[in-house]
């Protein structure tokens, strides 16, 4: 009864939302002289600001790319579909985009679980997905050498961060006790997997293990059982929007400062440190990018996003930002938008990103730094930017 | 260990609150209407939306903006019950979940389209922590418990004593008898729906400061939440209501303490199956009966 329901629901709200973004972005370019690129994100649902932002993010590289005359000539054009941050969705998305607005490109998903999905279907229509925010280390493990010829991800993986953050909270903070509280998706448990792949080289254990679903409200349970237990540090991969709601119950339970959350999740917004600053002091955070990071480029981009959308951009608006600009490097080295040929160059590229030079490696992962910071008197402060080769399983 | 439990008890008291206080509206509805409101939920995420606009845009207090939630959430139940939920007196079961669930869908949408699907955050409220019992709870909980008691006990007031509450339980018995003895049946079913969606609103203000998020899809989740708290407590039974919705929360809290929060969604509908392997006509009666 409520899976039809719900499923209705879903059916209904993307026929609607789709028809609306979709009458937006038509417009009267020729289609022979431009470069179709589709962005699939989650533009409604419990992930729809991640969506917001990633969209932002692209349309200004584009609007920057165009303006400036576009690639060898050619401009780009965006088509936009939402996936609703659910794999079932994410595929229809896809497919929309590949059979109505026959794009050749496609920079998505936010989340992992929805990226899996859209590999194969990629891989079949032979349209390049590049990747530029999903951090299940699965996506590029079974991408290049590994299997899938047309997906590339420009975002460092989640055994980076795992093995980063674990590190940093047991050497730097000398933490050895650990209680888990991430999402129940591909991103939080495959997070906790390298996590507990890592821990035991720093001598650290986890107490309990608890996964919530996207649109849990109440961790008072958890975080009870977390105090009873006397773990030091919750490892947390969790989404931006329930950082707030586990801060509060956090100072609710009167935890704040005998707990630390380590992990990722959004956790250095000003808005997130505002809901229980007493909860957020000392946080740990692993993210692909945040915008205090220091480089005049980084800082640049913050600049004009801010002055675009009277809002500082996130991490989703940067990586879609750049991973664009990735593209239409690609693109203009490979001299042509032929599909095929932006692959080859892609996987030779040297691009110079605001956060170093990235090259890709043959599992078609690029190798990016991670930017560690933590919380403290709520600001966040960075600590360091760290780099990993990723030790690929054999197969 | 004893401690932890009695924690965790209280915990799912507080949510059954929350839940009891949106159940018995939908509850209520269906007595008068013989139809699921599907579009429950979307009172709850309406008041707490009118009352964020207070606070955020407004800049009212959180005292206010339970009045601007509570109220706004009625003036739209009121123009919803005289276009659709009137009109379903004496309609076939299917057209009562059609019409339903299409309002929860416009209304998700139109928030959704005015105020955009991000996450707002709801800064009102009485959050500082008091320590009871040995453990600690914020003190928007404990008014949380307070009001549910409240309007429990006015609602057995209400419909025992009060013309309105006489006419719902008519309505709920037998509808071509209150047509005969000239009770306005469609007027008594618009009274009782604005009553259960204002009740859902004040629920939703009343979560918002702990809960600290708000959007658009939010009231999706309370609906199915509540479903099986009306039918565990026999559909149209307000004491049954409170008492499967107090179960319920307890269960939850245990589930997520002893079992894993995980499994915490699927409590309602494995409670629901196993009640009604028991007693298949709910945990009361089968009478609708307020």
């Amino acid at each position: 009864m409520t899976r039809t329901i719900t499923r209705r629901f879903l059916l209904v709200s993307a026929a609607v939302v789709s028809t609306t973004i979709g009458a937006g972005s038509m417009t009267t370019v020729n289609a022979a002289e431009t470069i179709k690129l589709g962005i699939v994100a989650p533009m409604s649902g419990p992930n729809a600001r991640y969506g917001g932002f990633s969209m932002h993010g692209a349309e200004l590289a584009v609007k920057d790319i165009n303006d400036a005359g576009g690639i060898n000539g050619m401009k780009i054009e965006l088509f936009n579909a939402d996936s609703q941050g659910t794999p079932v969705e994410g595929v229809s998305a896809t497919r929309r985009l590949i059979d109505q607005d026959e794009v050749s490109f496609i920079i998505g998903d936010v989340s992992s679980s929805v990226t899996l999905a859209m590999q194969p279907v990629a891989e079949d229509a032979e349209v390049l997905l590049l990747n530029a925010a999903s951090s299940n280390p699965k996506i590029t493990y079974q991408a290049g050498v590994g299997g899938f010829k047309w997906t590339y991800r420009n975002y460092p993986t989640d055994e980076n961060r795992a093995l980063v953050v674990a590190k940093y909270a047991a050497e730097q903070r000398g933490f050895t006790k650990f209680a888990v509280l991430s999402v129940d998706s591909d991103y939080g448990r495959s997070a906790v997997t390298f996590t507990k792949k890592y821990l035991p080289d720093f001598k650290g254990e986890i107490l309990s293990e608890d996964y919530y679903k996207e649109g849990e409200v109440d961790f008072r349970s958890v975080l009870a059982k977390i105090r009873d237990n006397g773990a030091q540090a919750i490892i947390m991969y969790g989404l931006a929007d329930t950082t707030p709601i586990i801060a509060r119950q956090i100072l609710e339970l009167g935890l704040a400062g005998k707990v630390t959350l380590i992990g990722n999740g959004e956790f250095n917004t000003e808005k997130t440190i505002k809901a229980a600053p007493k909860a957020m002091e000392g946080a740990i955070e692993a993210a692909a990018w945040l915008p205090q990071y220091d480089s005049p480029a980084s800082k640049a981009f913050v600049e004009k996003f801010t002055a675009a959308y009277n809002e500082a951009p996130n991490n989703h608006a940067y990586v879609h930002w750049d991973t664009v600009n990735l593209l239409a490097q690609a693109i203009k080295e490979a001299g042509s938008a032929d599909k095929e040929a932006v692959r080859e160059a892609l996987s030779k590229i040297k691009y110079k990103s605001p956060v170093g030079d990235v090259t890709f490696d043959d599992h078609n992962q690029a190798r990016l730094p991670m930017i560690l910071l933590q919380i403290e008197n709520g600001k966040p402060s960075i600590k360091g930017a760290y780099t990993a080769e990723i030790q690929y399983p054999a197969n | 260990m004893f401690s932890t439990l009695l924690e965790q008890v209280v915990n799912g008291i507080v949510t059954g609150s929350v839940y009891a206080i949106v159940a018995v509206g939908m509850t209520m509805i269906f007595g008068v209407l013989r139809a699921i409101n599907f579009a429950h939920g979307e009172y709850y995420m309406l008041g707490t939306f009118g009352a964020w606009f207070a606070t955020d845009y407004l800049g009212l207090s959180y005292e206010a903006s339970i009045v601007v939630g509570v109220l706004s959430t009625v003036v739209v139940a009121y123009v919803v019950g005289q276009l659709v939920m009137r009109r379903m007196v004496g309609a076939p079961a299917e057209s009562g979940v059609l019409a339903t669930l299409g309002v929860a869908l416009i209304l998700q949408n139109t928030v959704i389209f005015v105020f955009g699907g991000g996450y707002k955050f709801f800064s009102g409220g009485y959050i500082e922590p008091v320590s009871i019992l040995g453990f600690t709870l914020a003190e928007q909980r404990i008014i949380i418990l307070v009001v549910c008691l409240l309007v429990f006990v006015g609602l057995e007031l209400m419909v025992t004593y009060s013309r309105l509450g006489m006419a719902m339980r008519a309505v709920s018995q037998n509808v071509e008898c209150c047509g005969v003895v000239g009770i306005d049946v469609p007027q008594v079913v618009l009274r009782t729906f604005v009553l259960g969606a204002a009740l859902a609103a004040l629920s939703g203000v009343l979560t918002a400061p702990v809960n600290v998020s708000v959007y658009g899809g939010m009231g999706e989740l309370i609906t199915f939440k509540t479903l099986p708290i009306i039918i565990m407590g026999g559909l149209g039974n307000v004491r049954g209501t409170f008492v499967a919705a107090m179960i319920l929360g307890i269960a939850e809290s245990l589930v997520a303490t002893y079992i894993g929060l995980q499994y915490r969604d699927t409590v309602g509908f494995a409670t629901l199956i196993l009640m009604l392997m028991w007693r298949p006509h709910g945990l009361f009666s089968t009478q609708a009966r307020f």
